[in-house]
């Protein structure tokens, strides 16, 4: 009967324990098809319409038609536009700029969309030179939406002039091309599987001016951030989410941040009515870090982020950053940074950046740097 | 001869005495605080005394940015200032009464609050001459009393005989915010 009895208990043991090693590699396996759905098989793209955050009049069908077919000559697989029309009827989908759990979950089980491209155009000037800016992220759909990869770009006509002006870009079809040309391979790359070689220097000049790090923020852990809407304080219109898509993007090429897809902490926000007075409140922190289950919260105040139009003239963006920790709910990241295009500049505008949105994609990403060190 | 190295000995001793006695400072600093028991402040909203509408926060941003980085005290987050000037119910959160701040420490824990005046910012013009100036004053209150025990103020830029000379327009804002600030920190910290 004893040895029976111990049988039994060896036997529930190792059927537990299987059970256990089962669901082990279940998750496992869940969770790499929920991140990574069938890359380079049959991966089925929704195109969201355009989110304008230029302030102005910007052709973002045909911008978009464009990126529609450079999606298509790769050879990925978009989603029909009537079916998107009619899904974004049938939901009420109005917000273009970032998706939420409910629309992603319905995004896989009604229309088999593996991924949903989100893509926000920041400047958009055709007088000459030209001038554009884009930032664009694809997120998976399902029940745990994640951004599997984001990038962006900033291009101005003239930013590399040239001998007598050979390299000069005055068509803005012709910059908007160079632009998602851009874009599209490094989608590509991505979803072929391609390990990204980019490198992640940035110049001395775009360092913060100020920053402090806390000691209590370890350099070797791997924190889930959620980017929170930044305060706009300057004259730019949408000059706020401009700089929370920088801190997202490039925040996100550091492996020690994982990013929480902006549209899911927009629907928090919705949720827990939270509206910010100055800044984020530890009150209001607590309730997304238990929201979201994120380590860090990022936010800060944009004071300047100009750019000029024509060929004289020079950028301007200036901002601070603050990001609060879960554990000591203190703040563990402060900085202020602020640049001109023509810093550092002194012969021939040679080293002059054309573009807020180039100046920007540094001064975040040397941020980045120091808070990943 | 030694009649006359007499009187000029005396004036010789007696000008450097005199003239330190005309020096004033504009730092007041209450000698029964003890500073180093302070480890949390908040920083108000600073008064903007400029044409500049973000002036305040502009000077605000780079005084909690370098306050931080010194290492010495924390700053708490604007937003969590905010919240407790609104549930304080401070009706001029630039300029607290003594009460505010005691209710206002309470509520968020900081044992000191900073409040600021930004005087100046921005670009001075005199004949064709112009360049960029800045003028703050801080004060610091006590979190349990809301006594006042520091005050410090400093002015930075402005038309040098360089910029009369030569133009130019004087040293980028940003650059004389960073001074004014420096000195600021350096007047509190000495």
């Amino acid at each position: 009967m004893i040895s029976l009895t111990s049988f039994l208990n060896k036997k529930t043991i190792i059927f537990f324990a299987g059970l256990l090693l089962l669901f082990g590699c279940a998750t496992g396996k869940e969770a790499t098809k929920e991140n990574l759905p069938g890359m380079g098989e049959q991966f089925l793209i929704a195109v969201l319409p355009m989110e304008n955050l230029s302030g102005t009049a910007v052709p973002l069908r045909e911008i978009r038609g464009a990126l529609i077919e450079g999606l298509k000559a790769r050879g990925i697989h978009v989603l029909q536009d009537d079916t998107l029309e009619k899904f974004m009827a049938k939901h009420r989908i109005r917000y273009t700029g970032g998706i939420d759990k409910i629309t992603a979950r319905e995004f896989k089980d009604e229309i088999n969309c593996q991924g949903v491209l989100i893509t926000s155009l920041e400047l958009y000037n055709d007088t000459n030179p030209p001038k554009i800016a884009l930032t664009s992220r694809l997120v998976s759909t399902g029940d745990n939406p994640v951004i599997l990869w984001i990038d962006g770009i900033g291009l101005a006509g003239d930013e590399s002039p040239g001998i007598l002006g050979l390299g000069l870009i005055e068509d803005p079809k012709m910059l908007q091309r160079k632009a998602l040309n851009y874009l599209l391979d490094s989608l590509r790359e991505s979803l072929s599987g391609q390990k990204e070689s980019k490198g992640l220097e940035v110049k001395r000049k775009f360092r913060p001016k100020i920053s402090y790090r806390s000691p209590l923020m370890e350099g070797k852990r791997e924190y889930t951030v959620a980017v929170v809407p930044f305060f706009n304080k300057s004259d730019r219109k949408y000059g706020a989410e401009i700089m929370s898509l920088h801190f997202v993007r490039h925040l996100k090429e550091f492996e020690g941040f994982d990013v929480i897809e902006p549209g899911l902490v927009r629907q928090q926000f919705l949720t827990l009515r939270i509206i910010m007075d100055q800044g984020v409140s530890l009150a209001d922190a607590q309730a997304i870090f238990s929201m979201l289950n994120v380590d860090l919260v990022v936010t800060g105040q944009v004071l300047d982020y100009q750019d000029y139009q024509g060929s004289f003239g020079k950028p301007k963006v200036d901002f601070t950053a603050e990001v609060i920790e879960r554990k000591s709910r203190e703040v563990v990241w402060s900085s202020t940074s602020y640049n001109q295009g023509d810093d550092g500049v002194f012969f021939f505008d040679w080293g002059k950046v054309n573009t807020a949105y180039g100046m920007a994609h540094q001064m975040v990403r040397s941020i980045g740097k120091l808070m990943a060190k | 001869m030694k009649k006359l190295f007499g009187p000029l000995k005396i004036l010789f001793f007696l000008v450097p005495l005199l003239l330190s006695a005309c020096a004033t400072t504009d730092i007041y600093r209450d000698p029964n605080m003890d500073f180093g028991a302070i480890q949390t402040i908040a920083v108000m909203p600073f008064l903007n005394l400029t044409r500049d509408n973000i002036a305040g926060e502009r000077v605000r941003d780079v005084f909690i940015n370098k306050l931080l980085s010194t290492g010495a005290v924390y700053v708490l987050p604007i937003g969590e200032v905010a919240r407790g000037i609104a549930r304080a119910e401070i009706q001029n959160p630039a300029a607290p009464s003594q009460e505010e701040v005691v209710k206002l420490s309470g509520l968020i824990k900081a044992q000191a609050v900073v409040t600021g005046v930004v005087k100046e910012y921005g670009e001075v013009r005199s004949g064709t001459t112009s360049a960029n100036i800045i003028s703050i004053s801080l004060q610091i209150m006590e979190g349990t009393t809301g006594k006042v025990v520091w005050t410090a103020s400093t002015t930075k830029g402005g038309i040098s005989i360089w910029d009369r000379l030569l133009g130019g327009g004087g040293r980028p804002m940003n650059d004389i915010t960073d001074k004014a600030i420096d000195d600021l920190i350096n007047k509190l910290f000495k």
